[in-house]
């Protein structure tokens, strides 16, 4: 099986830290998700993963290969980046079609059955440049390039952003059944948490340029819980535990804790239990009080 | 007044329940194939992965069983092993609840009784 390593990843802009010492394993045979807020260094993460960016040190390598414009490598990964009207080498000149034959060419895998599935279904003109189209065409084109590359890794930074809520609900469909018929390694970053939070098996979380957390999504799930009531019967509730989050009204006291192995709330008539959802996960570790006073 | 709106239930349990509801209601007949993890997934838009833990727990309390290379079935006698184990935990999942939030309003068992009484006769 194959395995994309990064070890003491450093990328630096000027005087800027953007990535400090990023380690992560990625395995083959997964979904995950990378979630982090605008600046936390996604893209920057993504496109030094994938030799599109040289890192300022360490090291990522690909089944102990350097990833480095290395071909044997490249190969097998595809990057497939948010495309923009005005920007990418000219190719908001090109239209649809040239633009994919180009990505056919890079791409010794490419699928091009499924090209012309994708762009039936996403009801795409091929013959409009990439300057004439709309935020959730361009979205339709990158999501082509990703799956249509067969890449064993594929990276997709922010797919969903300018689709509207029926088109990104199928996105999430055609993945899982790309995963489930091929076993391809997917990586896919996000801001609309929620709707990714049961297709990804695996969350990772980037907060200032440091992985804060990395972890299977449901176990995650199942050890965030929030804590509400009176303040004095959730501070005693809520004791010993690692709080990420407090919010206070009058006498009314919310926690979100994050639970370590055997450890659980003691169940009481006084206090409310729920469960979280991912993006109130994540609000609780990078939200404002946190990510930003640290 | 914290607190927030959250899917209460984890993925894997509201599938397992899913397939449980199916096989109360007769809509999965016993030695019939279910869906498989992967069609489950499709369907739901989930990680395969989660549909496999949901579906697992069923095999592991002999509701379905796996015919290698074929796929996953319902067990016979399955639909009335789910009422059992459903009759097990109504006490923990709707009495232990109801006496609470009677006790927290100050409603006496006498008076509870009484409403399930009145509530027969409906």
């Amino acid at each position: 099986m194959s395995e994309l390593v990064a070890k003491g990843v450093v990328k630096t802009y000027g005087h800027k830290n953007v990535l400090q010492d990023v380690d992560l394993t990625l395995e083959a045979g997964k979904i995950y998700g990378l979630i982090g807020r605008n600046g936390a260094g996604k893209t920057t993460l993504l496109s030094i993963l994938t030799s599109q960016n040289p890192a300022s040190a360490g090291s990522v390598t690909f089944d102990g290969q350097p990833v480095w414009e290395n071909p044997q490598v490249l190969r097998h990964l595809c990057f497939s980046r948010e495309l923009n009207q005005m920007t990418g080498n000219n190719a908001n000149a090109m239209k649809i079609k040239e633009y994919l034959r180009i990505a056919a060419t890079f791409f010794p895998y490419w699928d091009s059955e499924m090209e012309k599935r994708l762009v039936r279904e996403f009801d795409l003109d091929v013959k409009k440049k990439i300057s004439k189209l709309s935020k959730g065409m361009l979205s339709m084109v990158t999501i082509i390039v990703a799956f249509c590359s067969k890449a064993e890794f594929t990276f997709l930074d922010e797919p969903v952003a300018g689709l509207d809520v029926v088109a990104r609900e199928r996105f999430y469909e055609l993945l899982v059944e790309e995963y489930t018929e091929t076993g391809r390694t997917f990586v896919v970053s996000t801001h609309i948490i929620e709707e990714a939070a049961e297709v990804l098996e695996e969350v990772i979380i980037l907060d200032q340029g440091k992985i804060l957390l990395k972890e299977n999504t449901q176990d995650l799930l199942e050890r965030s819980v929030h804590i509400s009531g009176h303040e004095d019967d959730v501070n005693k509730a809520a004791a010993g535990l690692h709080i990420c989050r407090e919010e206070h009204m009058g006498r009314s006291k919310g926690v979100a804790v994050l639970l370590e192995k055997g450890q659980q709330v003691p169940e009481s008539a006084d206090i409310t239990i729920q469960r979280m959802t991912l993006q109130k996960i994540f609000v609780a570790l990078c939200g404002e009080e946190h990510g930003h006073d640290r | 007044m914290n607190e927030i709106l959250t899917q209460q239930k984890s993925i894997y349990i509201q599938i397992r329940e899913m397939i449980e509801n199916d096989i109360l209601r007769d809509i999965l007949l016993e030695e019939e194939r279910v869906p498989s993890t992967n069609e489950l997934a499709k369907l739901y838009a989930i990680n395969p992965a989660t549909a496999a833990k949901g579906v697992n727990l069923l095999v592991d309390e002999e509701i379905l069983y796996k015919k290698r290379g074929i796929g996953m079935f319902v067990a016979k006698g399955a639909k009335r092993r789910i009422m059992e184990q459903r009759k097990e935990h109504f006490y923990d999942d709707y009495v232990k609840k109801l006496l609470a939030e009677a006790g927290s309003l100050g409603i006496t068992k006498k008076e509870l009784i009484t409403m399930i009484e009145q509530s027969r006769e409906d």
